[in-house]
């Protein structure tokens, strides 16, 4: 074992020793009017400068919790902006399905979409209701602003639909005047113009003018008449054989929705919805 | 003594000081965390004479009273007889171990915690059991944690000179 023999407490070590112990003894024994001033200076005197670090050390410690903490806020603040618009729009969009239903009275099942990833979730998609809340194959599909498409087949809790953009989609169509009859269907596959619609075989004398309401016709039984299919853009082309085609600014696109109408009961024969959806406003006026 | 050990110890010593005032509320609760003062008193207790010891435990001591008036003296005393305590028994009964210096950091926090209860007298009971049973030993442990990384990081500067004819190994 390694013993340091020069390091055993000499005489002056245990003097200074005892005088350290009667000090300290002493300092026991202070009244406070004396303590607590001795006290006082040494925090204001030698201890200052490592309080003054200490406070800043706590200082910047809380300032970068409280800049965690304001981060998160911010990050959280940043995430409900960001859905407060989409609240908003289906918000409103929910008041104009309550607002909808009160006009068409019964015989619809309100749905939820159940979007997919897909970018062919717009052409066919799955909506929350199916054979047990009464919805059955090839019922019309509504939203407040018009036609959306057609349940193509259903399930027990669920349905798919084919929205107007598919490319199987069909519907008897009519100007919102009784002017034109024609057939609605998808314009096509490429192009800027994938999500319009045609209006075909209108009649070669027959002239739409731009910014006509298009609804259905109610023909064929599947589409009750009046709802609104889109609005006429213009001329697709040049025209073919003895029809013409129109472009149709559709009334709503189906990656806009969250919620639907689907009509399930059978309307009476001749009945008309065109009273009960929302004419849009940029509609009608023909242009000069 | 090597000639830079003037330099060094003191180094060292600050280092520990600013480490109190810095780092130690972030090292969990404050019965806890190392006492980073303390064990630059010990690690001086080292090799310093006892009286020196006792003068530096003492105004450490006052010090840290000055921070807690509540019991002001009783740290003084404490730091004065661990700070002698510590430097009298490294000389007379303990190898240069590392794994002897940390039970004496742990010791000397144990023993320093118990003067203070014992001479201020503001525990009672199952607190005092408490502090002494549970508190001191922890705090004494991660003292004595710091104690041997401090050594081991500074074990170039901190080895004990070399002498001849003194300290002779049996």
């Amino acid at each position: 074992m390694a013993i340091g023999t020069d390091r055993y407490a000499s005489r002056a070590d245990t003097l200074l020793f005892i005088t350290c112990v009667a000090l300290s003894i002493a300092a026991l024994s202070l009244p406070d009017q004396w303590r607590d001033p001795l006290a006082q200076g040494l925090r204001q005197t030698v201890l200052a400068p490592f309080l003054f670090l200490q406070r800043q050390t706590e200082l910047l410690a809380a300032a970068r919790y409280r800049y965690d903490a304001v981060v998160g806020e911010r990050d959280s603040m940043a995430l409900a902006a960001t859905f407060l618009p989409e609240l908003r729009s289906e918000n409103v969009r929910l008041r104009n399905l309550l607002g909808l239903s009160a006009r068409l009275g019964g015989g619809y099942v309100s749905a939820e979409i159940l979007h997919q990833p897909e970018p062919t979730n717009p052409l066919s998609f799955v909506v929350s209701a199916g054979k047990k809340e009464g919805v059955r194959q090839l019922s019309a599909v509504v939203s407040p602003e018009g036609l959306v498409g057609l349940v193509a087949s259903v399930d027990e809790h669920t349905s798919v639909v084919l929205s107007w953009a598919h490319p199987e989609f069909r519907a008897s169509a009519i100007a919102i005047d009784g002017s034109v009859v024609g057939i609605a269907a998808p314009h096509g596959a490429d192009g800027p113009s994938v999500w319009l619609l045609e209006l075909q075989g209108v009649l070669y004398r027959k002239q739409v003018p731009t910014g006509t309401v298009i609804v259905t016709s109610g023909l064929g039984g599947v589409f009750p008449r009046g709802i609104p299919i889109g609005i006429v853009i213009g001329p697709a082309g040049e025209e073919k054989g003895w029809g013409r085609t129109y472009l149709v600014r559709p009334a709503i696109h189906p990656a806009e929705l969250s919620h639907v109408m689907i009509l399930n009961s059978p309307r009476q024969a001749g009945s008309d919805l065109r009273n009960v959806f929302t004419v849009p406003q940029d509609s009608i006026e023909t242009p000069p | 003594m090597r000639r830079t050990d003037r330099y060094r110890y003191p180094f060292i010593l600050t280092l520990l000081v600013l480490l109190q005032f810095t780092v130690r509320s972030h090292l969990g609760g404050d019965r806890v965390a190392p006492d980073f003062l303390l064990l630059a008193l010990l690690l001086y207790t080292i090799r310093a004479e006892p009286g020196k010891s006792a003068a530096a435990g003492f105004m450490l001591g006052l010090l840290r009273d000055a921070l807690t008036p509540a019991s002001f003296g009783a740290g003084a005393l404490a730091h004065t007889l661990v700070g002698f305590a510590s430097s009298w028994a490294k000389a007379v009964f303990f190898a240069e171990h590392v794994f002897v210096k940390g039970c004496l950091f742990f010791a000397g926090t144990w023993v320093r915690n118990f003067i203070v209860l014992l001479v201020s007298g503001r525990l009672q009971g199952s607190q005092v059991a408490w502090e002494l049973l549970v508190w001191s030993p922890l705090q004494g442990l991660t003292t004595a944690v710091v104690g041997v990384l401090v050594l081991w990081f500074f074990r170039g500067w901190l080895s004990p000179p070399r002498r001849a004819g003194v300290g002779v190994a049996t």
